[in-house]
């Protein structure tokens, strides 16, 4: 059998993509010869990325708001938009003023009341109904104690901690300060901005570039809405059926629950642990273990099955296994927020994948159509 | 014979509203008392008396609200649209914290707390029936449907 010879159309393309694999590596080759200068520029890259992508990220769950006030008349921009920048300011200083001091209260009670009680359960009682033995027991402790891991790891708290002071703290404040006036800026010139971003594309793409974007402003803001509902949501029902069934500090453990509900299937583990771990210290006062773990399999079930595929519609649904290597792997490259923002990434990445596919097919399609407009 | 097609009918915005406005109504008394439960208001004052002024506002309430809803009447009845997922998200806000705020009252009421957990269940169960139903015939949601 004869082989078919390369086309110059594939020969073409093997060649573009080769150019830019040989690159690409020639830039992986140059940041890694010149590290500190790509470490000085991508820091101040992270700096500005930081506040901005909070800005756009807040601006999703604003901007509805302000265009729904538009269409009920209340305008002009500056109005509608004061409106719901002081509304949502004082939604948050409310929610600080009433939850903050029950949160402070709990947690002092907490080291005052039982935290003793903890300590006297992993020395005593622990030790006692150890799965191994009360020798392997004490085999490990004496071990810990020769080798001084903890009040190793003590000492090296305070100044570890001192260190990371200056550069975690200075970056978060900057970006507390910022995202404000940039939020302010963003929504007040909304149209504006998104019209000179589309300018800069050359119009070729102009099109697709525009309608990707809105895609993907459709995606995630649909994400940080629909999740912002479901944590206030499911933190608040969690609060309540802690409460009736008589857990102490449920104020915490609910704030827990809302809190970890965004990060998804691991968030539910998470928020599961520190009141099943204390009913079981506490035992027999409050409710028991099984109980806590019960309310918190049903809650997840309630939320899993009916709230989310309701309030976020089908839209976002993601395979659970992308959804876990999606953690795994944002968590690993941008700490908590990588963790925290790894479904909507996925959810972007998906949303781009299709659209290419889209392109693709229509290009495919659109000779035969000319074909059929010419016969 | 009834024909099946002509059974499947949208509704408009005036019967939607009007399940929405009673059912938050209903619910009312129980959401805020929930509140009251969580941040311990009901240790500052006489629940009692709070319970009968709240009960005495929210009859207030419906009289308003259906007397807005009457005058609204002719011009929410042109309004149709063929699903209501926002009011129907809205109604199942409503009736789970509604539902929580029951067994808020019955803990008042000095019920057994040991049965709160078969109480809650019971009553979830008939409210997801209920709902289910009210979705099915009024909202139109299907919310199994991928996008």
């Amino acid at each position: 059998m004869k082989k078919q010879p390369i086309s110059d159309q594939t020969l073409n393309r093997i060649i573009k993509y080769l150019s830019i694999a040989l690159l690409v590596m020639a830039l992986l080759f140059m940041a890694i010869q010149f590290k500190d200068l790509w470490n000085w520029i991508t820091s101040a890259v992270k700096s500005v990325i930081l506040p901005v992508s909070l800005a756009y990220l807040i601006a999703l769950l604003f901007f509805p708001l302000i265009k729904y006030l538009e269409k009920k008349g209340i305008g002009p921009r500056g109005l509608s938009l004061a409106i719901v920048f002081i509304l949502g300011i004082g939604i948050v200083f409310a929610g600080f003023f009433f939850v903050t001091p029950l949160v402070i209260s709990e947690i002092n009670n907490f080291f005052s009341n039982d935290f003793p009680k903890v300590i006297t359960y992993l020395t005593v009682d622990m030790r006692d109904g150890f799965i191994l033995g009360t020798d392997i027991f004490d085999r490990i402790m004496a071990y810990i104690e020769d080798t001084n891991i903890i009040g190793e790891w003590l000492n090296n708290l305070l100044p570890t901690f001192l260190a990371s002071v200056g550069s975690v703290a200075i970056p978060i404040i900057t970006t507390i300060a910022l995202v404000p006036i940039l939020l302010l800026y963003y929504l007040l010139d909304y149209e504006l901005i998104t019209e000179r971003m589309r300018s800069i594309i050359p119009q070729k793409h102009e099109k697709n570039v525009a309608e990707l974007g809105s895609r993907l402003n459709q995606t995630v803001g649909a994400y940080l809405r629909g999740q912002l509902i479901l944590m206030i949501a499911i933190g608040s029902v969690a609060t309540i059926v802690y409460k009736l069934i008589g857990l102490k500090y449920f104020f915490v453990f609910g704030l827990i629950v809302g809190l970890t509900n965004i990060i998804p299937y691991f968030g539910t583990i998470i928020a599961a642990v520190p009141p099943i771990t204390y009913a079981f210290i506490s035992a027999p006062v409050g409710p028991g273990p099984l109980l806590v773990l019960a309310v918190n399999v049903v809650i997840q079930f309630i939320e899993g099955n009916i709230f989310q595929p309701i309030i976020m519609g089908r839209q976002l649904e993601i395979h659970p296994i992308v959804i876990i290597i999606s953690i795994l792997f944002f968590g690993s490259l941008f700490g908590a927020l990588g963790v925290v923002f790894a479904s909507p990434i996925a959810a972007s990445i998906r949303v781009i994948w299709n659209f290419f596919k889209e392109i693709k097919a229509r290009k495919l399609n659109q000779p035969d159509e000319g074909v059929a407009n010419t016969g | 014979m009834i024909d099946k097609k002509r059974k499947t009918r949208i509704y408009s915005q005036y019967e939607i509203k009007v399940i929405n406005f009673y059912a938050t109504m209903i619910w009312l008394l129980p959401i805020i008392l929930v509140v009251t439960y969580v941040f311990e208001i009901d240790q500052k004052l006489n629940i009692n008396q709070f319970i009968f002024w709240l009960a005495i506002a929210n009859f207030i309430l419906t009289l308003i609200g259906t007397g807005v809803l009457l005058f609204q009447r002719d011009l929410l009845k042109r309004r149709v649209k063929a699903d209501y997922q926002n009011e129907f998200v809205y109604l199942l806000f409503i009736c789970s914290f509604g539902v929580l705020g029951l067994v808020v009252i019955y803990d008042y009421m000095g019920g057994n707390r040991q049965y709160i957990a078969n109480v809650l269940v019971v009553v979830v169960a008939v409210l997801i029936y209920i709902l289910l139903n009210l979705n099915r015939k009024f909202f139109k949601y299907d919310y199994m449907k991928k996008k």
